[in-house]
Parts: C-alpha cells; sequence; structure tokens
C-alpha cells in the first residue's frame, strides 16, 4: 500500500478536513496462562512498536481492549474495525472483526486451545498484528500493534499442490553386485583341474606311443573332422546363436560319419591283417 | 480511421509494445455483451484486441446466434461473457454448455457482479467461493472521494502475466475467496483492508462482526481475496474470472489514479485477455526422444542397466512475432521413468547450444516390466505438460550376461581339458600301431 497511499495524499488531505482522523486509545494487551494467571499485560504505545513480540504458549489466551475515538473528540463505532494478523514470510493473511459498542469500547479475546479461524497458519515468524479502522464519515486509519508469536500451525495443502512444484529426485536402488571368489582361489583350482595332464606328460616317456599312421589319407581326415566339431562347440560357446551351429554341425557330422567311416573301414583292414 | 487513431493516442501506453500480436490458439472471439452494456463503453479494451488481430463478434445473452459449437466443432476460440447481471441466457450460454466449450479448449473471460446469477453460480466450480448476493468490496482505504466500493489496487509487479510497472487498476465488483485449488491462478488481489459488505453506514458495524461469527455467512476480507483470477483446465483451457465489469471499460481506463497519472487498467484488460487467450505462458512439446547412451536412434525395448538418454523439445509462444519458438529457459522440469510408481526421476536440463532441447541421463533401473517416460510439468499460470512414451525393460537375453567370469575358471578348464583329452585319445587310437598284429605277422 506504501506508494500508493503516497499517491493519494492530496486526497487525503482534501478529505481530512471535513471528517475527523479515526485513533485508539489506551489500547492494552494481557496474556493470560490456562489457569487464570496474569503472565504479562502492558499498554501499548502506538508512536514505537514494542521490541519484544508478544508470545502465546499453546494454551494461553490473549485479551485485547481498546476505545475508538475521533481524533480529540468522543469515542465512535467505526464501520470497519478489524484486526489483521499477517505473516510477512509467508504472505498468509488473517482478518478478525472486532466487535466496538457505540461508545468507541472494544474487547477483543481468545484463547489459543481453541484458536479462532481467522488466525493464519504461522512459521517461525512472528505475525505482525495490525488494527484497520474505516468509516463512511472519519478518516480511515491503520494501527499497528505488536508482533505476536503463536504456536506454528500447518496450512491446510491441497493433495495435488505438490504436483505443482518440482519433486524429490528419486534415485533406485540397485542390486549390489553378485560376489566373486578371489581370482587367485580360482587359478588355484584350475591348476588342480589340469593337474592330470601333469601326470600325462609326465608318464609319456614311458609309453612312447607310436603313430604311424597319423598322416595316413584315411584317417587324418577323421581326426581333422573330430577337432573342427571340437573347435565348433567352442565357437558355439564364444558367438555362435542355436541356429548357426545345428546348421554347421550338421554339415561337420556328415564329414566326420563319412571320414570315420572310411577310419575305421582301414583300420579294421589293418588289424585283420589283410594289408 | 479516425476513431482507431484517437484510440491509439489514449491507449499508447499499453498497446505500442502489443501491436502486430495474436494468440496461439486463434484469433477469432465472441463477446456476449448484456443490453444495458454499450460496446462503445469498451472501446479502448476492444480496440486493443481488434489492434492485436482479434475478430470480435458481438452477441446479446439471449440471442441464438452465432452459435457457439456447431456439430461439436467450437466457431469461436475465445469467449467474453460480459453479462454480469443477466439471469437468463440463450442454451448454449449455461453454464453446463460452457464447461463443455472449456472442455473444447476454447477459453473464456467472464465478468461477475455482486448479483447472483448462473454465472456466479458456476464460479463456485472453479473453486472460488463469492460472498452472498449484493456485497460487492469495499474499502476506505486510502482516503479519497470515490465512492467506497470504487477502490483502487496496486497491480502485484512480481506476476509473470502482468506488465511490470502497471500503474493501480480501479475496481468495483465482487471479490472470491480462493480455494486452494492448484489451478488456480490468482492475476489480482484485493486490498488488505478492503472487505465485502452491504451496508453504507458506520451502523452496519454490527453486522460485519455478526456475519463473520459462529453461524453467520463468513467474512470477505484481506489480501487473501481475489478480484481477478485465473483458472486453467487439466488440459490448458484458460478461464479468468473478474469480480467485477468495470475494470475493462473506458470510464476507468480514463479516471485518474492520481493527477496526471492515468490508471492502469487499460493495460491491464489486455494483459489479462492475453493470458486468458493463450498469448503468455504458452509452451508446447515439439517432440521427445530415446535412445542409448553411445547410440542415436531409438530401441524398441532396453535392457535393465543400459544407460539411457531422454531428451525433449519444447517451445514457447511469441506473441509479439506470432510465432513458436524453442524455449530453454524451463529450470524444474523433470522426468519419470515410471512403472506404477515412478522408479527413477530425474532432471531434465536444457543442452547447451540446443535451443529449447532439455536431456537427461540414467540408468535403467533392474526392474523388468513395461516401463514409461513421463514428462509432467505443471505449473501456475503456464500451459501444463504432458508426454508419456512407452518402452519395455527387459532382463539380459540367454547370451547377454558376462562371459569368461573368473569364478568358472576351473569349470572351462575342465570341459576344455576333456574335450581335448578326447581328441588326444582318439588320434592316439586310430593312427597307433597295433602291436599284437605285427607280431603274428612276423612269426608268419
Amino acid at each position: 500500500m506504501g506508494p500508493l497511499s503516497l499517491l493519494l495524499l492530496p486526497l487525503a488531505a482534501a478529505l481530512a478536513v471535513n471528517a475527523g482522523q479515526l485513533s485508539i486509545q489506551s489500547p492494552r494487551f494481557t496474556v493470560l496462562s490456562s489457569d487464570g494467571n496474569q503472565l504479562r499485560t502492558e499498554q501499548i504505545s502506538l508512536s514505537k512498536k514494542a521490541k519484544e513480540p508478544v508470545t502465546l504458549g499453546p494454551t494461553d489466551s490473549l485479551k485485547l481492549t481498546f476505545q475508538v475515538k475521533e481524533e480529540g473528540g468522543e469515542g465512535v463505532q467505526p464501520h470497519q474495525t478489524f484486526l489483521r494478523f499477517y505473516d510477512e514470510t509467508t504472505g498468509e493473511e488473517g482478518i478478525q472483526p472486532v466487535k466496538v459498542t457505540a461508545s468507541g469500547k472494544a474487547k477483543f479475546d481468545f484463547n489459543m486451545a481453541r484458536p479462532p479461524a481467522s488466525l493464519p497458519p504461522s512459521g517461525a515468524a512472528p505475525l505482525k498484528v495490525s488494527l484497520i479502522l474505516g468509516s463512511f464519515v472519519h478518516t480511515p486509519a491503520t494501527v499497528e500493534l505488536f508482533d505476536l508469536v503463536v504456536p506454528p500451525s500447518l496450512s491446510a495443502v491441497h493433495p495435488d499442490e505438490q504436483t505443482f512444484h518440482p519433486l524429490p529426485e528419486i534415485q533406485h536402488t540397485f542390486r549390489p553386485e553378485q560376489k566373486v571368489p578371489p581370482k587367485a582361489v580360482s587359478a588355484v583350482f584350475t591348476g588342480i583341474v589340469l593337474s592330470p595332464w601333469l601326470v600325462l606328460i609326465g608318464l609319456w616317456g614311458y609309453l612312447q606311443p607310436r603313430v604311424p599312421h597319423l598322416f595316413s589319407l584315411s584317417i587324418l581326415p577323421f581326426t581333422v573332422s573330430l577337432g573342427a566339431l571340437e573347435a565348433l562347440l567352442l565357437w558355439y560357446w564364444v558367438e555362435l546363436r542355436l541356429g548357426q551351429i545345428l546348421l554347421y554341425g550338421a554339415g561337420a557330422a556328415f564329414v566326420a560319419a563319412v571320414t570315420g567311416k572310411q577310419a575305421l573301414v582301414s583300420i579294421g583292414e589293418h588289424r585283420t591283417g589283410r594289408k | 480511421m479516425l476513431r482507431s487513431f484517437g484510440a491509439l493516442c489514449l491507449s499508447l501506453l499499453g498497446l505500442a509494445a502489443l501491436t502486430q500480436a495474436g494468440s496461439s490458439s486463434g484469433n477469432s472471439v465472441l463477446v456476449v455483451l448484456q443490453p444495458s452494456l454499450k460496446r462503445d463503453a469498451f472501446s479502448l479494451f476492444f480496440d486493443g484486441l481488434e489492434k492485436k488481430g482479434y475478430s470480435l463478434t458481438f452477441r446479446a445473452p439471449k440471442d441464438d446466434t452465432p452459435v457457439i459449437i456447431e456439430h461439436d466443432v467450437p466457431l469461436f476460440d475465445h469467449i467474453i461473457l460480459f453479462a454480469p447481471d443477466t439471469k437468463s441466457f440463450a442454451k448454449d450460454i449455461s453454464p453446463q454448455a460452457l464447461v463443455n466449450v472449456l472442455n473444447h479448449k476454447t477459453n473464456l473471460l467472464i465478468a461477475l457482479s455482486p448479483k447472483q446469477t448462473p454465472l456466479s453460480l458456476l464460479a463456485a466450480e472453479f473453486s472460488l467461493i463469492l460472498p452472498p448476493p449484493g456485497m460487492p468490496l469495499l474499502s476506505h482505504f486510502p482516503p479519497r472521494d470515490t465512492a467506497p466500493t470504487v477502490i483502487p489496487i496496486t497491480v502485484p509487479a512480481d506476476n509473470a502475466v502482468l506488465t511490470p510497472g502497471t500503474p493501480p487498476v480501479w475496481f468495483s465488483g465482487v471479490p472470491q475467496a480462493l480455494g486452494a485449488n492448484p489451478l488456480l491462478v490468482p492475476l489480482l488481489r484485493a486490498p488488505p483492508e478492503s472487505f465485502a459488505a452491504d451496508t453504507d453506514k458506520d451502523a452496519g458495524a454490527e453486522a460485519v462482526v455478526d456475519a463473520a461469527e459462529k453461524g453467520g455467512e463468513g467474512l470477505w476480507a484481506g489480501s487473501a481475496l481475489g478480484v481477478v483470477t485465473g483458472f486453467q483446465t487439466r488440459d490448458s483451457a484458460r478461464v479468468v474470472w473478474a469480480g467485477g465489469v468495470e475494470l475493462f471499460g473506458d470510464e476507468f481506463a480514463k479516471k485518474e489514479i492520481e493527477k496526471g497519472v492515468k490508471s492502469g487498467n487499460t493495460q491491464f484488460a489486455l494483459d489479462t485477455a492475453a493470458w486468458a487467450f493463450q498469448e503468455n505462458l504458452v509452451l508446447r512439446i515439439d517432440k521427445t526422444g530415446h535412445h542409448l547412451a553411445n547410440e542415436t536412434t531409438p530401441r524398441e525395448h532396453y535392457t535393465i542397466n543400459d544407460l539411457i538418454v531422454y531428451d525433449i523439445a519444447i517451445s514457447k509462444y511469441n506473441a509479439a512475432e506470432d510465432a513458436w519458438a524453442p524455449y530453454s529457459g524451463l529450470t524444474d522440469l523433470q522426468l519419470d521413468f515410471t512403472m506404477l510408481d515412478p522408479h527413477v526421476r530425474t532432471a531434465l536440463v536444457p543442452v547447451a547450444g540446443a535451443p529449447g532441447i532439455y536431456s537427461a541421463t540414467f540408468r535403467a533401473p533392474d526392474r523388468h516390466g513395461v516401463f514409461k517416460f513421463v514428462v509432467d510439468y505443471k505449473r501456475r499460470g503456464w500451459t501444463f505438460l504432458h508426454s508419456s512414451t512407452t518402452v519395455p525393460v527387459i532382463p539380459p537375453r540367454h547370451d547377454g550376461y558376462p562371459r569368461f567370469l573368473s569364478a568358472a575358471w576351473p569349470y572351462y578348464a575342465g570341459a576344455i581339458s576333456t574335450s581335448v583329452g578326447f581328441l588326444l585319445f582318439s588320434a592316439l587310437w586310430l593312427a597307433g600301431d597295433d602291436r599284437e598284429t605285427k607280431k603274428t605277422k612276423k612269426t608268419e
């Protein structure tokens, strides 16, 4: 309202001539505890604001009395006598009308155990309490009374309201990586699995197998095709798909069958001594 | 020509920047004007709209033509309802019909008055609680020579809809208490000292207090009230509820707020209409896309633990140029990766060097199922953005698992050594010498 009031100062001056300014006399507040003890009672200074805010506990009650007067005149009943509770940090505001008698006397009290509906939801910051006096015939006035500290309360929030603000980020919790035994352990057991080869190599000299027919044309193709079959299985394990291994395997198996028959026939001939 | 020149001079302040503009959703406006109001009484506002490129069609509330919706297609993009006192409307301007019109994404600008009309009853459906009939907003502040119901209101400086620096506006009409509905967009609030009352003497003070007390009708007072309030439906059609039609009229627009300073009514009215008619704060999604982190084309499905990149292109409507332009100014855009519940929610950040593109990179959760990329951007006053793309996330294929695990080395060694052993044995047996046969041969 600041700049606006400034803008309208000339008008205000014009009006003030024919109507008295409203003001209040002997404003006083009392804080009572739930068992009726007077905790604090003070005259409110209109010229300078009380340094210490008025603090209300959850069961305390506040009593406020004042008289509305025309400046330098009689007590009057204005059209509008509103207490305004305002939280500057959140912009929450509550307006409470106060009953004023024809002579201008006003009394307002409330208990924090049953706070009036007009009390706005409040956070840590104190509520600024001011009195608004408005009238059709007198010049209106706003009076700053005091700062009020009340127990914090929450405002009612629409269930959809949070979707109109950034929502908290969500991180997915992944399953932990599978545990693998140390590579050294795997290597030791691999060594144990391969150890029979040491035995075989050790005994090789004693056995001294002779392979006179290794490169014979009837034996070699079969040995090679057996090797190819084994290589094919290794290849399958590394990258081939099932369809491919069936196709290649069928070809290799046919070759192995043909060469195998030839090889076995030739061995049979050796052994029966026909050759 | 002379008239439009005159109007231009009168509204120089507001219109200089706004010529050659347009709405993002079309330029045809139906003005429903009650017979007691004359078009000339709103010439600044209507001429301002026409200057922006809107074509206005006028109709009385009880006229049957021109129809608003024909064959289920709306014939107007926006409707101005300046019929605050009218109690009976033609069938296609009834409250139900207006809701239907909104569902067709036609925008509304509705003026109310302290009188109870079908429109003021409709306001309750938009979370606006009006005082009982016959209770206009009045304020004794600041002291002035106008009636208490004609109130100067400061225009908030921090509202994205309104031009900053607009002078205070004159208002006369009915206030609205705002529900907690997040679809509401408060545009102009009542002054803190104002309240709604039906008394015109100081002796009415008792009635004001009694109404506020328990069992009374309640008190409409203070800056929690709105006097001009916007509402955006879930599919982004916009409604503006103004407490009084005089706000848009020439009388208030020409009335001085102080000596030598004209009120901001002309500017405010056009700003309000600009928001209502989808000129301001209008966004759209141009396209969305997703791909693996080291690829560029979208996949039909993703595997768990894949690194996925999602990007979205957003444009904002620029009314001054009547064109859409890529917009990188959103700072709080978020992406949800959702299967029933969001599993991942991460920020979509503007990509440097690519205007209008926002991107997020994240690892797919290790849960397989049908997921959705969901962007649901809702902020007060802005067009709501919603995009949902379904994509399955599958477990790895049989050959998608890691090979050559160190834990399986003994098994690999065993299998390979068996194969090699078999091959070696076969070679030895096939190629070996049959000693017995040889011996018998020698003895022969």
